[in-house]
């Protein structure tokens, strides 16, 4: 064998070992975002099953409890973030992706129940908005539509966001697209049970909303 | 920050360019650890013996006004018996002062002066050699450039056997001032150890002008420089190939040269040398590649040279159109929502690490860039730092480098011929 061919089979043989190594990392890394993903989700499941006993225990007095100043809106909207992220690594059709978008949105249905059972018994007014979009190609201002969620949110924490994948095969979630009869074009809002369709900009967006229901966390304090 | 990142995806595209340098690295680092290349930098070069080969050195000028004289002084300061060294001044017909300069040199016992009609670098160059009858091997210095004192000794010692028709030396930008120069720094430091390791192998495909020496008798049996496209020695490197002899390497014989000093001067350059070297490879010289005499050359580097043309032009406007894709989605995000958002800092997480395979390939790819860059530094000797221009390097190489390889394909197909300056 001459030196040419020994050394061309080495390299192979050697860029072939990089490149698995390459795969390995970013294969364990991704796993690692799945698992903490995963764990999350437990937490909050747990969390969220713990409010609504809570709250099925407390029935009488709700409001007195401390079921009624919980909230669980951070810890999803975090979450969502990184699903979010994580769909963008691993692509939207990646099984284990799909999967843990479903347990969020079940996640976040169970929330706005309890969000809005709360405010029923207690008579609180949150501003609650239901957010559809589709990342299957067919929404060109959904992107631009969730970063101004993602910056309402951040700005005025109070505002409790559910953002759903308008297309994900998961039943409870067509009920509810069913219940809040979404039917118009991609991004839908629901904010407080009105309905609006489309994004053009964040101060149009802001319209949408009750008055004086974008205040700031300070505001909200006083 | 994490909305910013989220912004950009990663790109799949680009795992076939980054198995192909990845696998032309591999090859290279077995390469460098071959025997081969081993002893070519560990061997230390025999004392010169006492009937030490007559050698002469060609200088072509043309318009070398400034800068001929500290050439011809680096050669006069070689350590080489006087009387087997002779220099070999050829004005090529230069329009400035280069005739002065030249003359100032006159009268000296080792220095020959030919003024001539302008004629081309090549003519130049064969009239030196004509000149050098009593030479054993002839070397050629560009009037930019000048050598170490050693370098000469180095040379000698590495026509190491009969079938070594030329010998290349390891070339770097001297003082290097301007961001392009630096930039060429970096790039000349890779380049001596690409040379070094090609050359264990021999696959060279050129003999570079700053201080190639070619055995006299080569130019007798397979002719003297042509004009070949402006790349005179390029087509000379590729003759020897042909003729399935060998062109060696002197790591440590250092040679240093100005590089351009501005953009619009380096793409002129760099232009004619990619034009030089397609014209040659794809028609003069297209039986090298698949040359089954020379594999190296033939199924590897030759290959891989002009992949590595075709692939730095893929990227360029890939890259422009993802960046300008990707700039036009962030615009669209920033008109949405204010810049402070976009930009806000959020806690350290690992989880948004942007670390994809692209990512890491990439990494792999530029460390061992830098690695090779510092090993050539190193093995030849050369001086200066090299850690800035490293950064310069990166910087602006796949900028700068996709645009004289588009203008010089550009000029193959539309048959157009640049000038020498």
């Amino acid at each position: 064998m001459s030196l040419f061919t020994r050394n061309a089979l080495i390299a192979l043989v050697l860029a072939g070992t990089i490149i698995g190594t390459v795969i390995y990392a970013v294969t364990y890394l991704n796993n690692a975002r799945i698992a903490e993903l995963g764990a999350i989700e437990d937490q909050l499941s747990i969390e969220t099953l713990s409010l609504d006993t809570q709250f099925s225990l407390l029935e009488a007095a709700p409001c007195d409890s401390a079921t009624s100043s919980a909230t669980l809106t951070g810890e999803l909207s975090d979450l969502g973030d990184r699903l979010a992220y994580a769909e963008g690594q691993l692509g939207k059709d990646n099984e284990q992706v799909v999967r843990l978008k479903k347990q969020y949105s079940l996640l976040e249905i169970r929330d706005y129940l309890i969000t809005k059972k709360l405010a029923a018994a207690c008579g609180t007014k949150p501003v609650t908005v239901l957010y559809f979009y589709s990342n299957t190609g067919d929404c060109a201002d959904c992107d631009r539509a969730g970063y101004a969620l993602s910056y309402l949110h951040t700005t005025y924490p109070n505002l409790r966001v559910y953002s759903f994948d308008y297309t994900l095969d998961l039943g409870a979630l067509k009920t509810l697209i069913a219940v809040a009869k979404v039917n118009g074009p991609l991004p839908a809002f629901v904010v407080n049970g009105k309905h609006s369709y489309g994004f053009t900009s964040l101060e149009d967006l802001e319209k949408q909303f009750p008055k004086g229901a974008l205040a700031t966390s300070t505001t909200a304090m006083r | 920050m994490i909305a910013l990142i989220m912004a950009w995806g990663s790109d799949v595209y680009l795992y076939p360019f980054l198995f192909i340098a990845l696998y032309f690295e591999s090859f290279f680092l077995v390469t460098f650890l071959s025997k081969p290349a081993r002893m070519r930098r560990t061997d230390t070069p025999a004392p010169l013996a006492e009937d030490a080969p007559p050698v002469a050195i060609v200088v072509p000028c043309w318009n070398e006004e400034t800068t001929v004289a500290g050439t011809v002084e680096s050669l006069l300061a070689l350590e080489y018996p006087q009387e087997k060294l002779a220099i070999i001044l050829v004005n090529d017909g230069s329009t400035d002062g280069t005739r002065a300069a030249m003359d100032r040199f006159s009268g000296h016992p080792q220095i020959t002066i030919i003024h001539k009609e302008n004629g081309g670098k090549f003519t130049a160059m064969n009239i030196g050699i004509e000149q050098a009858r009593d030479a054993r091997f002839i070397g050629f210095l560009d009037a930019d450039s000048f050598v170490a004192p050693d370098s000469l000794r180095e040379i000698v010692a590495s026509f190491d056997g009969p079938d070594t028709a030329a010998v290349t030396a390891s070339m770097s930008i001297h003082e290097p001032h301007t961001i392009f120069q630096r930039m060429q720094y970096a790039e000349y430091s890779l380049a001596i150890t690409l040379r070094h390791v090609f050359a264990s192998v021999n696959g060279l495909y050129v003999t570079p002008g700053p201080f190639s020496f070619y055995r006299r008798s080569i130019f007798a049996e397979l002719g003297v420089f042509r004009h070949a496209h402006l790349a005179e020695d390029m087509e000379m490197a590729m003759r020897i190939q042909r003729a399935g002899l060998t062109i060696g390497n002197a790591i440590r014989a250092r040679v240093y040269t100005k590089g351009p000093p501005s953009l619009r001067t380096l793409l002129k350059q760099r232009v004619r040398w990619t034009t030089g070297f397609l014209r040659n490879v794809c028609f003069d010289y297209r039986d090298l590649i698949g040359n089954r005499k020379n594999q190296v050359l033939g199924f590897f580097i030759l290959p891989f040279a002009i992949a590595a043309m075709g692939g730095g032009i893929f990227l360029f406007f890939y890259s422009i159109v993802k960046f300008t894709e990707r700039s036009l989605h962030t615009l669209s995000l920033l008109q949405t929502v204010p810049l402070s958002y976009m930009f806000s800092w959020h806690p350290f997480s690992w989880f948004y690490l942007p670390i994809t395979g692209v990512a890491l390939l990439g990494v792999v790819s530029m460390t061992s860039a830098l690695v090779w860059m510092t090993v050539g530094k190193r093995l030849s000797k050369t001086p200066g730092t090299l850690a800035p221009n490293v950064v310069l390097f990166f910087l602006l190489y796949g900028i700068i480098a996709p645009i004289w390889l588009i203008r010089s394909v550009s000029d193959v197909v539309r048959g157009t011929h640049t000038a020498w300056r």
